[in-house]
């Protein structure tokens, strides 16, 4: 039952295996439809039911749980479909040897579904998580399946890369800086010079200006990163390498609050969500430089600059203090428990307030001297 | 008690006392006399029962000329029904109606009844409060011995017509034949013809020409009876009319033939359902808790008992010398005394000893239902829908007075709005006296309340206050048309046939026990939809049955059932049983409508799952889908088991009701009824 390849490209091995696993999982659709069996799924699932915190290296583990997407089921039957059409995408992709963006992937898959006026993906936020559901199932790579994100997150600093061919100088990016890609693999991107001691990554774009405008790269010899918030899986990657391949420290500085929190935890330890890439991606020995939920006072910061805390606020406070991975830190729990006492949560603009130049020139550089931070 | 008004003694006593009260007026302030005792004495005379009626007829529903011809035709028919129940002779009716001028109507029912004897026939047709009926506990559609003679005499008021009868007893034996008038001064019959005596008419060939010779209507039968009453009245179909009321007759009476002829002249035949004649009720005695003082009064002078405890025990139901010695006891009066010497102080003793006396409820075997079998036949023969339910309670009593309520509940299918032909409704606007079209439509309909109306006129493009005499032929086909194409469901309100011993009551529904109990009832619960105090709406019709020995009237013209507690609790009881039922179907039916609605969207995305898989293996994709198709029917199944092999819905069964239920698919029916 192979595809026929007329005059398809030679695939590489790996997508021969993609596109088998596909295949197969296509077959079994054809044998349960022919035995009158039950058409379903089994998905490993990505919640935090199924994720293990391995003590040992320190990072997030996907489990062997698995949920089972039925095609018989009202509310799982669109998202079956879905799944379908998604593997379908994909095979297509690696079998013409293309890629496509997952937002490209989301306008290819897309139409009515006829009679009706259905589409059959209503959003790229719908079409998202299937892919994500496509690549547990099938234990391959989002590359793998051909597939890549936009760009998003940004870097600047003492480095020097090739990225498919062209070399890029990362001191020299302006104030844009260079757009990280969703594929930094080394077939993408290979380190060629550095001279970096450490990377800087900040929260947000406007953060990043700021420390990328007063030069602290240059000023404190170092890469300087940001991740659009939650880090994309490129940014990521990119800081595993730079720490793995290049033995840089990592040093993230981020809102004082639950989800400034969340995004270290990703970084460290991977997220919940893909804890299947954690192995790849996780930075066990990255550290959180601030901000802090003493800063108020230390920084003798002005009251308007406080948000409070609400409800949901502190719920994602004490659930994060309850990860396995916090749960015995003391200085985290003593961190959590400070900032849920000051009621309000602070972002690393408040610095900023004080004196534009501040964080750069201050905060940051005193607290790297003192290797002030959290682990 | 008639010795004062009589007596010369009383005319002395008026006297003095007018005297006095001329004296007492002897200031002269006025000089125009006011109405003295002796001048109003000349005044003063017994009303006779007819002359009362006479002037106020609407209590016997003759309160204009559409509903006086209702009444008469109804009076005749319950009559003819009776007679022949009683008789063990199964039913069969004619009625004509015939127009005789403008505002004039000749009516004729005939009965196969047992007849009447000859000296009974005047004083039956020609004398209010003369019945057969009065006296007895027996369940019956007449009570009170003023129907007919009530009708008659409208109708010799209104056009100086005699009431025409002719009654034969059995095939060998002479038939009469009178004209009557009532004397109303006297409620007394005046025969007419015959001299005075009659007309008699033999069974043979010269009968047979005499019946000519002296225009009598007749067909042809053995033994029955025929009224013919020339009436002022107005002829109009739709809701109150004679067809509304025969056809209810017909549907709570399956064991009746009727044979209709309307003023038009049509023919509307309506067979038997059953062959069998509802059981004889047995006739009861009154039951001592349902006694009133007057009546009781009137029993003691009457009764031929020589001792209370004797007259106790004969006059009432469930009283054994033991009660009649306990209520004596209650009195302070001795068993052996004798009924004539009970004075108004004793009989007043004896009855509010009974009331606090322990007597057994009455026998309940004398009421005879119609029966939830019967019931739900004749609902689907005459309601066109999808469900079917009835529910029969056991008898009860209200003020000693045995009782049974049945209910019948016919859901869906369309409203009579949606039924009528074009020229129906083209004759329907031309009679109706409805100054608007919003009006029109509401008051002709049953279950089109004011929502309803407007959506069919705006359906329509009319102007909702255009007059429904002054159509153009084109805007009557645009209305008909409306009227079929507007979903009429959601505006619909629940019908009411209301039925007092198989008899339909047409009017008066607001004052009715049955009508306020309908709307006390919670609908909301059994699925259907219905603002407070108001009749729940939906495409739903009920009938309500109240057999009694005695049906407790708010009037004379036995149109709306008085509001005992004991009756709207039945009332209530078996509302609620028929209700429970509906509410378990309309649950099923949105089962089986989800299950559905299910396969379907399992359906809609086996095509993309097909296609899909296709593109990745080569997969025939047409044999896929088919095969996807049918795990999806599998596992709809609850939807499956709905369908029979030709894919028509089966819904779930009558079993599935525990009973009392019939389940229609709408499909099947024929779309002429
Ligand atoms: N068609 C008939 N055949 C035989 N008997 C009849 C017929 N019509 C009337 N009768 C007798 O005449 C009596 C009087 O009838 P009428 O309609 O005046 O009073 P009713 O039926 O007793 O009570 P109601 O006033 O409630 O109708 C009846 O009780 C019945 O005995
Ligand atoms: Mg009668």
């Amino acid at each position: 039952m192979a595809k026929k390849s007329d005059t398809k490209p030679k695939l590489k091995p790996r997508d021969t295996e993609t596109i088998e696993q596909i295949v197969s999982l296509a077959n079994g659709i054809v044998t349960a439809a022919g035995g009158g069996r039950d058409l379903s799924i089994d998905i490993p699932t990505r919640s935090l039911a199924n994720v293990r915190y391995n003590k040992t290296r320190k990072i997030l583990e996907m489990g062997k749980g698995t949920n089972s997407r039925q095609l018989f089921n009202l509310s799982q039957a669109k998202s079956y479909m879905q799944t379908i059409l998604v593997a379908q995408g994909a095979s297509r992709l690696i079998g013409e040897g293309k890629s496509n963006s997952i937002r490209g992937l989301y306008y290819t898959l897309k139409h009515k579904i006829a009679p009706t006026s259905e589409n059959t993906f209503e959003d790229q936020a719908e079409c998202d998580p299937i892919i994500e559901d496509l690549e547990v199932i099938l234990g391959s790579l989002r590359e793998e399946l051909h597939l890549f994100a936009d760009n998003r997150g940004g870097m600047v600093g003492n480095i020097i890369l090739e990225d498919s061919g062209d070399e890029i100088n990362c001191g020299r990016m302006g104030s844009g800086g260079y757009a990280v890609p969703s594929i930094v693999e080394p077939e993408v991107i290979r380190f060629k010079e550095c001279t970096a001691k450490f990377v800087l990554h900040v929260e947000k774009g406007t953060v990043w200006q700021r420390f990328n405008e007063d030069k602290f790269w240059r000023n404190n010899n170092c890469i300087l990163t940001h991740g659009a918030g939650q880090p994309p899986r490129g940014v990521r990657r990119m800081l595993y390498r730079l720490h793995n391949e290049l033995k840089l420290p990592i040093y993230c500085l981020l809102d004082n609050d639950p989800w400034g929190y969340y995004i270290y935890s990703v970084i460290k330890q991977g997220s919940i969500n893909l804890a299947y890439e954690s192995q790849r991606m996780a930075i066990p020995e990255a550290r959180f430089l601030g901000l802090r939920s003493s800063d108020y006072e230390r920084c003798a910061l002005s009251d308007s600059v406080q948000i409070a805390l609400n409800d949901t606020d502190r719920k994602r406070a004490k659930q994060i203090a309850g990860y396995p991975w916090f749960a015995h830190k003391k200085s985290w729990q003593k961190e959590i428990d400070k900032m849920l006492d000051n009621g309000f949560k602070l972002e690393v603009e408040a610095l900023i307030s004080k004196d534009i130049s501040y964080v750069t020139e201050e905060y940051t550089p005193q607290r790297l001297k003192d290797q002030d931070w959290l682990d | 008690m008639s010795e004062t008004t009589s007596s010369p003694e009383a005319d002395d006593l008026t006297e003095t006392n007018g005297e006095a009260t001329t004296g007492s007026n002897g200031d002269g302030h006025k000089n125009r006399r006011r109405a003295t005792a002796q001048s109003m004495a000349a005044s003063q005379k017994e009303i006779s029962v007819s002359e009362f009626f006479a002037k106020n007829r609407h209590l016997l529903g003759f309160d204009n000329p559409r509903k006086a011809l209702l009444t008469t035709v109804k009076e005749a028919v319950d009559n003819a029904l009776d007679a022949c129940e009683e008789a063990g002779i199964l039913p069969e009716i004619w009625v004509h109606i015939e127009r005789v001028g403008e505002d004039r109507f000749k009516v004729g029912v005939q009965d196969n009844g047992p007849g009447i004897v000859r000296a009974q026939i005047p004083l039956i047709f020609g004398k209010l409060l003369y019945g057969s009926k009065f006296h007895r506990m027996r369940m019956s559609r007449g009570q009170q011995g003023i129907g007919i003679s009530a009708a008659g005499m409208y109708g010799m008021l209104t056009t100086g017509k005699p009431v025409k009868i002719m009654s034969k007893v059995s095939k060998r034996s002479d038939a009469h034949y009178y004209e009557l008038q009532i004397d109303t001064k006297r409620n007394r019959p005046d025969i007419l013809n015959g001299k005075g005596e009659g007309v008699v008419i033999e069974p043979n060939d010269k009968g047979r020409r005499n019946t000519e010779k002296h225009g009598i209507e007749w067909v042809e039968i053995d033994h029955g009876t025929r009224v013919t009453i020339e009436l002022e009245a107005r002829y109009q179909r739709g809701r109150g009319s004679v067809d509304e009321y025969l056809e209810q007759t017909a549907m709570a009476n399956p064991h009746v033939m009727v044979h209709y002829t309307d003023p038009d002249g049509s023919v509307w035949d309506r067979p038997r359902v059953t062959d069998t004649l509802p059981p004889e009720p047995r006739e009861i005695k009154p039951h001592p808790y349902g006694v009133e003082l007057g009546r009781l009064v009137g029993m003691l002078k009457e009764t031929k008992a020589p001792t209370i405890g004797q007259f106790l025990i004969q006059s009432f139901s469930r009283v054994s010398p033991s009660i009649a010695r306990k209520i004596c006891e209650g009195a302070k009066l001795g068993v052996r005394t004798t009924p004539a010497k009970c004075e108004r102080q004793e009989a007043d003793a004896i009855y509010k000893s009974i009331q606090t006396a322990k007597i057994p409820a009455p026998a309940t075997d004398c009421l005879v239902p119609i029966g939830e079998d019967l019931i739900l036949k004749g609902l689907h023969q005459i309601i066109p829908g999808e469900f079917y339910a009835a529910a029969t309670r056991p008898p009860s009593v209200y003020r000693g007075n045995p009782f049974l309520i049945e209910v019948g509940l016919a859901f869906g299918g369309t409203s009579p709005a949606q039924r009528i032909s074009i020229d129906g409704l083209k004759e329907m606007l031309d009679a109706s006296d409805a100054r608007t079209l919003r009006q029109f439509l509401s008051m002709t309909f049953d279950g089109i309340g004011a929502d309803a109306a407007d959506k069919i006129i705006a359906a329509s493009e009319m102007r909702p206050r255009v007059s429904p005499g002054k159509l153009e032929k084109e805007e009557i086909v645009k209305l008909h048309e409306a009227m079929q194409n507007v979903n009429l469901n959601d505006g619909q309100s629940m019908s009411i046939l209301r039925y007092a011993n198989r008899v339909p009551l047409q009017f008066q529904a607001a004052a009715c026990a049955i009508t306020q109990t309908v709307m006390g009832t919670n609908w909301r619960s059994y699925g259907l939809s219905q603002s407070r105090g108001s009749l729940p709406s939906g495409p739903v019709t009920l009938m309500v049955h109240m057999a009694s020995v005695w049906v407790p009237f708010t009037s004379e013209s036995k149109e709306a059932v008085a509001s005992y507690p004991e009756i709207q609790k039945e009332l209530r009881l078996a509302l609620q049983a028929v209700g429970r039922k509906l509410a378990m179907f309309l649950r099923k039916r949105l089962k089986v409508k989800h299950e559905g609605q299910r396969r379907a969207i399992f359906l809609r995305y086996l095509g993309e799952v097909a296609t899909a898989v296709h593109a990745i293996n080569g997969t025939d994709r047409e044999q896929l889908l088919e095969r996807l198709m049918k795990v999806a029917q599998k596992r709809t199944a609850s939807a499956d088991a709905q369908f029979d092999d030709r894919g028509r819905p089966l819904e779930p069964t009558e079993k599935d009701f525990g009973g009392s239920v019939l389940i229609v698919d709408p499909a099947s029916e024929p779309l002429e009824k």
